[in-house]
């Protein structure tokens, strides 16, 4: 008796299993390519670039699982992603050109809790992963310039027709991320009017939409991306109803300790936008899933 | 004043409020009933029913709550099966259906073990003055089982009510879920989970003392 109450309690649990497993992932591999010669910069000494040219690495927080920002893939270890090309460019322009700036880089994994503590204790020396600018973090640390601009936008099934833009939320179950600034965002956008369906992560809001239990899912745009990734059967709607500005984030100097640090990082955006790379690095990156093609983060 | 914040949110807080309520006695009953049902089919005299109750005791009570609660609330779907087409009446009934399950197999353990409490020969002399089966667990066997487990139910629809706030995880605006909204918003931390916190203790300490109230009552009626 005892063995077929088991028996019975196991099948239970398999058939629960068996019918909360439902799901699939995806892992990109493109590789940036880069070209020969290298001819070392030169800094003033005082300045923390030169420090790091002096070190021969410079330590780059990124998130292992940010597509398509940055991915580090399991297999082969190597990163990729548009905020590792970022980083990719920055190194070369500490230790000049080179085929594998790899060898320069010391990549440390953050989350988005950890970014501003890894700088702040000085374990990174800068942070390139989806980071927005705001005040509140800019009284902690300092930010480069803009180097990607994204907003708030709507994920959708691929055969919805009837929402278009924020306002057709109205009425409408829309899932976010409980405690997000998105969930607010849509409470404006809509006065309210929209029913906000709140979970812990956004693969559970992708559940939930696949099931029609939510009309929509709503938050940044780079978050969307991987979302629709996973499910080719969403789309992304709408114009921007929330402005995200990203920018390289560096510990703020104190005792001259990251003097030209954050204006470097600014010349080398610069450089990076009007030679064409930044372009290149949205088409190879963004593009895919976005669609569209910009030359600047202000397109 | 501690938990002053609650009224200035009185909207989150007390809808809130509401919800717990709302989900904690659906559960109390629906726990009690699936319980003894369970509890009476494990001391059956008829052995695939008995199976059939430890089988449900041993899943329900082996797995996390959490678990239950997204298999309600995103597996069942998967099969076709939901609550309501209503995406908020869905949840909410899940949440109801998820505490009833969860805490009748931990019901159905405490009348178990009243119902074996139950000294035999009374059993034996129910049946002998030609009570049936069913009669003598009617009028013999559960009511002494309910008097003597009403301590351990208390314990358990305690711990319902506390456990509602699991309901959180499918997205159920209960008082937890607004605590964190008013935290967010406010970054008032502190206030704002001692104001849910209050409200909790408003809710279990009157329990509490009303299972003891019953049992003392029980107890003169012994």
């Amino acid at each position: 008796m005892r063995g077929f109450t088991r028996a019975l309690a196991l099948g239970l649990v398999l058939a629960f299993i068996a019918t909360a497993c439902a799901g699939g992932t995806t892992t990109p591999s493109p590789t940036v390519a880069a070209s020969a010669s290298s001819t070392r910069p030169k800094f003033d000494l005082a300045t923390y670039q030169y420090a790091l040219q002096t070190k021969g690495k410079v330590r780059i927080g990124t998130q292992e699982d940010n597509t398509p920002f940055s991915v580090k893939n399991p297999a082969t270890g190597k990163w990729d992603g548009f905020d590792v090309a970022v980083g990719r460019e920055l190194a070369k322009a500490i230790f000049g050109e080179t085929d594998d700036p790899d060898k320069f880089i010391e990549y440390v994994a953050v989350t988005s809790a950890t970014r501003i503590p890894s700088l702040t204790d000085n374990k990174a020396d800068v942070i390139i992963k989806t980071f927005t600018i705001n005040d509140d973090r800019k009284k902690q640390i300092d930010f480069s310039d803009v180097y990607f601009k994204t907003g708030q936008r709507i994920l959708v099934k691929k055969d919805n027709t009837t929402i278009k833009e924020a306002a057709d939320l109205a009425g409408k179950t829309v899932c976010a991320q409980r405690g997000s600034t998105s969930e607010q965002n849509i409470a404006k956008a809509t006065n309210n009017a929209a029913r906000p369906l709140l979970l812990d992560s956004y693969p559970a809001c992708l559940l939930a939409l696949q099931q029609g239990q939510a009309d929509a899912v709503s938050t940044d745009e780079t978050i969307l991306f991987g979302l629709v990734k996973q499910d080719p059967n969403t789309k992304i709607v709408g114009k921007y109803f929330s402005t995200e500005p990203y920018g390289i984030g560096v510990k703020k100097s104190v005792n001259g300790d990251r003097t030209g640090f954050v204006d470097f990082i600014n010349r080398t955006q610069i450089v990076m936008i009007t030679s064409g790379t930044w372009a290149k690095f949205y088409e190879q990156y963004i593009t895919p899933v976005s669609g569209d093609k910009k030359r600047t983060p202000d397109d | 004043m501690p938990g002053a914040i609650a009224f200035e949110f009185p909207q989150l807080y007390f809808t809130g409020l509401w919800l717990t309520i709302q989900i904690s006695i659906f559960g109390l009953l629906s726990a009690l009933v699936i319980g003894t049902i369970v509890a009476v089919l494990r001391i059956s005299p008829i052995a695939p029913l008995r199976w059939i109750g430890a089988a449900y005791v041993e899943f329900f009570r082996n797995t996390p709550l959490v678990v239950q609660l997204f298999f309600f609330f995103l597996g069942l779907p998967l099969i076709g099966l939901r609550f309501s087409t209503d995406t908020f009446e869905n949840i909410f009934r899940a949440a109801s259906v998820g505490m009833g399950l969860y805490h009748g197999a931990y019901v159905a353990e405490v009348v178990r073990g009243g119902l074996l409490g139950v000294d035999r020969g009374q059993i034996e002399a129910a049946r002998s003055l030609g009570l049936s089966y069913p009669q003598m667990l009617r009028y013999v066997q559960l009511p002494q089982t309910f008097r003597s487990v009403i301590p351990p139910l208390g314990n358990i629809g305690i711990a319902l009510v506390k456990n509602t706030s699991l309901a959180s995880t499918i997205g159920v605006t209960e008082l937890l879920f607004a605590a964190e909204i008013v935290e967010s918003r406010t970054f008032r931390a502190e206030e704002a989970f001692l104001a849910a916190t209050l409200l909790y203790l408003a809710l279990t300490i009157p329990l509490g003392i009303a299972v003891n109230a019953l049992e003392r009552r029980m107890l003169v009626a012994r």
